[in-house]
């Protein structure tokens, strides 16, 4: 390739070891919500309480529940419920943020005033107790923890999208392409949102493991995934009281729900380095 | 001088709100450029040269301006938003004080050295080709992939040239150049100034040229204009200016230019360049 290709992996740093496991257990989750049902031996849902409550073995890997389910497909299928509630709530919450928080910030002083009250009392709701009076109004079920949790999660993207664009709309390059006459929509699409979203992205894979371990409390409290479901905290839930006896039950879901919610973490940390301007900077 | 001027500014008075009021931080400036002509807007710092040279634009919502500001005989202090958008960046380019700052870290080069034209309604392809072309004129190297590149790959001087392209590339009557080399190392400086000077003069472009360094005035514009504390204190040729200067500040700042006469544009031996890299190697 051409001469300035040799100068490119120095501003590209390499993976570090902590971070590449982290990037590949979160991958593997997303291969599972993916392929799980091609990878699971079992029917995660075919009881068979003749094989209740097996120890981790040749036939059943990660044992067996107290129905007789095989853990691992369980857990495998498990992936399907709680990655996409997840990202449903972490879309809805960016969709409302992004929104509300660019408004906020470009909108004038009154438009401001009256967006960050709203945002205010959304950020006063605990999401517990809303999924609580969704799940007594709707009934429990994944869907009502869904909507409690993203009605209670975007006010902290839509002030932090706030913060950025505000932080952004006066950065020198975006007063540039303005000297350029660039209009005011293109700037605010091009310029201003782009780099803003650059540091809410990072944000919102941090936050993947946090709606994940909620969904799942959530659901193991009673208000979210119901019993038959894989859904990793229904499953600690259903098998809780074997802990005891079968703790592979309790731990492989738990193990699952932890390493995901850790490996999301983890890549999310190392992305916020990675955009970080200033070692961005020193790169190069 | 006999041809109508490209930029007419008559008794240009900005004022910026303070506390208790508005406060009058130039104070009635009057310039002159013809076209092709390249003038030096000279002075200390905070005499007020940023401030005239955003008023010819009107790029600050909150300064109240008054006086005359004609460009191409068209007063663009009435001009409405909209036309003047159309000025900015269209018959008007504006290289900032700190042009490594003023490139979008997350648009590629090329898109950014587009987009005055492709904001103006020229096709993409088009543009693109344009782009690369100007880079190539400016003496970026392969400027063909480089356009693909974000800023943070590019070195100062190369970022420098990529900035001066985007203030010209959809060709303006005039270049307002702010301290366009004060954060580059002195070599890149000349060069960079050097390039500007050629493209003036292919293009018959005229440059208002802002700095406070006497020193590289000499070799690059026809006239200067003094600037102290908000005003104009002594307009004329360079050479005026620099063989007899009628204003004791216009001697003060004389004085602290390193050497008079001679070759003023060939760059100093630096004292602790150590950090300053041979410019042709960077990329
Ligand atoms: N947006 C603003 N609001 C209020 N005052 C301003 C604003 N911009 C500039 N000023 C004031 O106007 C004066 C002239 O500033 P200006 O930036 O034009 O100086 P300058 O000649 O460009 O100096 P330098 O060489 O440091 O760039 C300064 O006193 C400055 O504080
Ligand atoms: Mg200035």
């Amino acid at each position: 390739m051409s001469a300035h290709a040799a100068a490119k992996p120095r501003t590209r740093r390499r993976v570090p070891v902590v971070e590449g496991i982290a990037l590949a257990v979160a991958a593997l989750v997303v291969l599972m919500a993916v392929a799980g049902p091609l990878l699971a031996p079992y029917d995660p849902y075919a009881v068979d309480l003749s094989r209740s409550l097996l120890p981790p073995s040749a036939e059943h890997w990660l044992g067996t529940d107290s129905n007789g389910r095989d853990v691992l497909s369980r857990v495998l299928y498990g992936a399907r419920v709680t990655l996409p509630a997840t990202l449903v709530v972490i879309a809805a919450s960016t969709l409302i943020g992004l929104l509300i928080g660019t408004l906020a910030a470009l909108g004038g002083k009154v438009v401001d005033e009256v967006l960050m009250r709203i945002t205010d009392i959304g950020l006063s709701l605990p999401a517990i107790i809303l999924a609580l009076g969704l799940a007594a109004a709707l009934g429990p079920g994944l869907s009502s923890a869904v909507i409690a949790l993203s009605l209670t999660w975007w006010p902290g993207y839509a002030r932090l999208v706030r913060t950025l664009v505000r932080e952004v709309k006066d950065a020198e390059y975006v007063d540039a392409a303005r000297v350029m006459g660039v209009p005011q929509g293109r700037l605010i699409f091009r310029h201003i949102l782009p780099n803003a979203l650059n540091t809410l992205y990072v944000q919102t894979t941090v936050d993947v493991g946090a709606v994940m371990l909620v969904i799942s409390g959530l659901s193991f409290i009673g208000v979210g995934a119901q019993v038959p479901s894989s859904e990793w905290g229904a499953m600690i839930a259903g098998e809780a009281n074997n802990l005891t006896n079968a703790w592979w039950a309790v731990a492989f879901p738990g193990l699952a729900l932890l390493l995901t919610a850790l490996a999301f973490n983890l890549v999310g940390d190392w992305l916020r380095v990675r955009n970080d301007p200033t070692i961005r900077q020193e790169a190069r | 001088m006999s041809t109508d001027p490209l930029l007419r500014i008559r008794d240009l008075r900005v004022s910026y709100p303070a506390a208790g009021g508005m406060a009058e931080v130039v104070h009635g400036v009057d310039l002159d450029l013809a076209p092709g002509e390249r003038v030096a807007l000279v002075g200390e710092s905070g005499s007020g040269k940023s401030v005239t040279a955003r008023a010819v634009l009107r790029l600050d919502p909150d300064a109240r301006l008054s006086g005359g500001i004609e460009l191409e005989g068209v007063d663009l202090l009435g001009l409405p938003q909209r036309r003047m958008r159309e000025i900015r960046g269209g018959r008007v380019g504006l290289v900032f004080q700190d042009p490594l700052a003023s490139l979008n870290p997350v648009m590629t080069i090329g898109r950014q050295v587009m987009q005055p034209l492709v904001i103006r309604g020229v096709s993409r392809r088009v543009a693109r080709r344009r782009a690369i072309e100007l880079l190539e004129r400016l003496g970026v190297r392969d400027a063909e992939h480089r356009v693909d590149d974000y800023p943070h790959q590019f070195s100062g001087g190369m970022r420098q040239r990529v900035v001066i392209a985007i203030a010209v590339i959809a060709e303006p009557a005039l270049l307002i150049a702010d301290e366009p080399t004060t954060a580059l190392d002195v070599r890149v400086q000349a060069r960079v100034l050097e390039l500007l000077h050629e493209l003036a003069a292919e293009r018959g472009m005229s440059i208002l040229l802002i700095t406070h360094d006497l020193g590289i005035v000499a070799g690059f514009a026809e006239r200067a204009v003094v600037m102290r504390h908000g005003r104009a204190v002594e307009t004329g040729t360079v050479d005026q200016i620099y063989n007899a200067p009628r204003h004791d500040y216009t001697r003060a700042l004389l004085a602290a230019v390193p050497r008079i006469g001679g070759d003023v544009t060939r760059p100093l031996a630096v004292i602790g360049a150590a950090g300053n890299a041979p410019e042709e190697e960077e990329s």
